[in-house]
């Protein structure tokens, strides 16, 4: 897993590349936790290159939404690919998280 | 049928072993790749549960990996000799709850139950064996 941080449109895009699983999780929390307790408090995770997600990974993204949900902040997610639309949707995730199609939609509303 | 087995130690290391594991199994059975990462899924969870949760010594256990092929069916089966635990039984998550009600973890065995199409566990001379079966056919 690689993750590619840019700032655009007054976001911080976190672009995930490759595995999010039990042995990277732990940094996956680090880096994302890091931006919001930094200040970050818009975000949007790209997943257009995450290939695989287990519980571990899934666990990241609840815990980021409720940090940012209770600080006012704003998490979107983009760009899922359809086996991991399918992981968040079995997970109830696809209820609780704002997932956008495209980056660009991600940005503009 | 067809069959291949592998020796796990108790380390979470070991989940690169299995992926690789399963990566030639994909190749040399033909499995499509979405199959492939709903296996890999399930056993991630079942094995991070194993070694974070089955053993209270610090000693190296031997956890066995088995998966067989029958027809369209594939059968992965997981033998670890730590205390008793049935995760059938294990409460599910209530997926409908709001982001601040929903509680952070819960979810590796659930999915292991969304996944696969039968989820089998016995306990069995001193081991925890659980078995779950995917049709290859099946839509991921």
């Amino acid at each position: 897993m690689t993750l590619n941080i840019i700032h655009s449109g007054g976001f911080t895009i976190v672009q995930v590349d490759g595995h999010l699983n039990t042995l990277n999780a732990a940094d996956f929390e680090t880096q994302v936790m890091g931006l919001v307790e930094r200040g970050d408090m818009k975000l949007i995770i790209d997943c257009s290159k995450l290939s695989y997600i287990s519980s571990s990974g899934l666990r990241v993204f609840l815990l980021a939404q409720k940090k940012l949900r209770a600080n006012k902040g704003l998490l979107k997610l983009c760009c899922l690919q359809p086996s991991i639309h399918e992981i968040f949707d079995m997970s109830g995730f696809t209820q609780i998280f704002l997932i956008e199609t495209t980056l660009e939609a991600s940005l503009t509303s | 049928m067809e069959h291949q087995e592998i020796s796990l130690k108790n380390k979470i290391e070991e989940l690169e072993t299995i992926t690789s594991f399963l990566d030639q199994l994909a190749e040399a059975w033909l499995l499509p790749p979405a199959l492939l990462m709903s296996i890999n899924l399930a056993l991630e969870e079942a094995f991070t549960n194993i070694v974070y949760y089955a053993y209270a010594d610090q000693a190296t256990h031997q956890i066995e990996l088995s998966i067989s092929k029958q027809g369209d069916k594939l059968k992965i089966c997981l033998a670890d000799d730590g205390q008793p635990y049935d995760p059938t039984q294990a409460k599910a998550p209530d997926i409908k709850l709001s982001t601040e009600d929903r509680p952070i973890g819960g979810l590796g065995i659930f999915l292991i139950r969304k996944i696969m199409d039968n989820v089998h566990y016995q306990r069995d001379n001193g081991y925890n064996l659980l078995c779950m079966e995917k049709q290859i056919s099946t839509p991921n």
